[in-house]
């Protein structure tokens, strides 16, 4: 099992390898070339930090067309997290409009100052999908770790799992091989290693 | 629902752990004693957060990092680490090490665009600015450099300073209460709640279960932190959030069952 971790600079990725070393999943790769994401079996695209700085990264470096052969015509499976989530929808408001990669139907706003404290920082509970297989075995309400600002909702199903903080948003979503989730597995204590361990196994 | 959280401090100087008491640092013992008296992958699994603080005399951020990134092997909760960060290489270093978020003292006041470049590169959830607050003549003076220079702001002043700043939270400590164990200061804790919009996590004065409830119960209040190594000694943080959980406080329940191979 080979999982390589998409590297456009951003985001703190020590505690996704030490989380997957904990899975027993060794062979974890911090790349941005098109050859290495090849090898994958799974692909991670973590995220801290603001969208339109990383999607320009991220475009700069050519790896939106490295991930489209590898996710969208390979169909290796692909792992959004927090901000990584965020960058597979259509579009963020986070410093102005920045389009993402559109892989799913989700829009990225900001939480309202004056409804909520802002950000959503700690545990909050999941409405968890029953049909994901990257929520199997994981009770619903469910405690994970949130860190954010900005949340995305859908028009469309796409399969999500939904938090509430100031109103329902996405806190999962898994469509085909394509999955995200907005808090951080890694952080989440055992509900967190039962999703990244679902993540490994079961796609 | 959003949970509230528990953290617990470290105190960290030259090699070793420290207890403080009103903000006078004592030796506790070094990370092999933090292994043996909290067994520390055991214990994370009652915590919400870990936050390390490294303290007077501590210059060397290289030994601190590698501290950090020994500690938080195989403990899979957020980590913010912060004491005398002045640069972006400083940040830069923490992130890399482990850290999720930093936590910032003097630099809020020192240096405010250097603040603003972390911020900007790392986001404002990544920030806790930590305020240490002494009560002085029915009033809050603020104090920066690990309690040793008082600063001109007034309480309500620097808090709007600090958002407008961008950062993600707020670490309040109260220097009076700070290790004696009485309990949280509920008046400063009063006086910034009702002005601040951030997430507000308390420190100081915490010995006992019963004080981290109270905190808990304290409406508006995000997080309730304890740096106090002696009384939470062994089993303590994890006998207390079992019982926080039992008494229907609003903390992360996690089903231990989610995940077996442990």
């Amino acid at each position: 099992m080979k999982v390589v971790i998409v590297d456009y600079g951003m985001g703190n990725i020590r505690s996704i390898v030490s989380t997957l070393n904990y899975l027993n999943v060794h062979d974890v790769t911090v790349s941005d070339s098109l050859q290495t994401f090849e090898s994958a079996d799974r692909i991670i695209l973590p995220g801290v930090g603001n969208f339109g700085e990383a999607i320009s990264q991220i475009r700069s470096k050519k790896l939106d067309d490295y991930l489209q052969t590898v996710v969208i015509d390979q169909k290796k499976p692909l792992l959004g997290i927090c901000l990584g989530m965020q960058l597979l929808g259509l579009s963020s408001s986070e410093h102005g409009y920045n389009t993402g990669l559109a892989y799913v139907n989700g829009v990225v706003t900001k939480f309202e100052n004056n409804a909520v404290k802002v950000p959503h920082v700690g545990f909050n509970q999941i409405k968890v999908n029953t049909n994901s297989k990257l929520f199997e075995g994981i009770s619903d309400r469910a405690d994970f770790y949130f860190t954010h600002s900005y949340r995305m909702h859908s028009e469309e199903d796409i399969n999500q799992s939904l938090c509430n903080y100031q109103d329902d948003f996405v806190a999962g979503f898994e469509v085909g091989n394509i999955c995200g989730v907005q808090f951080h597995p890694e952080l989440s204590q055992f509900n967190g290693l039962r999703l990244l361990k679902n993540f490994i196994d079961n796609f | 629902m959003l949970r509230k959280r528990i953290i617990f401090a470290l105190i960290y100087s030259d090699g070793n752990f420290m207890q403080s008491r009103n903000f006078r640092l004592q030796k506790v013992g070094n990370l092999h004693w933090l292994e043996k008296n909290y067994k520390f992958q055991n214990i994370a699994f009652a915590l919400d957060e870990l936050m390390l603080n490294a303290s007077k005399g501590e210059k060397n951020m290289l030994e601190f990092a590698s501290t950090i990134s020994k500690l938080v092997n195989d403990v899979f909760i957020p980590i913010a680490a912060g004491g005398g960060i002045r640069t972006m290489e400083d940040a830069d270093l923490l992130f890399k090490s482990g850290a999720d978020k930093i936590v910032l003292n003097s630099l809020l006041v020192e240096n405010p665009d250097m603040v603003k470049e972390i911020i900007k590169n790392y986001g404002s959830q990544s920030v806790v600015a930590c305020i240490d607050c002494k009560l002085r003549d029915d009033n809050y003076e603020i104090f920066i450099k690990d309690g040793s220079l008082k600063i001109d702001y007034e309480l309500k002043e620097y808090v709007a300073y600090l958002e407008l700043l961008g950062v993600g939270e707020i670490y309040l400590n109260s220097i009076d209460k700070d290790g004696t164990g009485f309990g949280y200061d509920q008046s400063l804790i009063d006086t910034v709640n009702r002005i601040t919009s951030l997430p507000l996590i308390i420190a100081g004065g915490a010995g006992n279960e019963s004080h981290l409830a109270q905190g808990l119960k304290i409406e508006n209040v995000s997080a309730v932190a304890t740096a106090n190594l002696f009384n939470f000694i062994g089993n303590g943080l994890p006998n207390a959030r079992r019982q926080l959980i039992a008494d229907n406080e609003n903390i992360a329940n996690w089903n231990f069952n989610n995940y077996s191979n442990t």
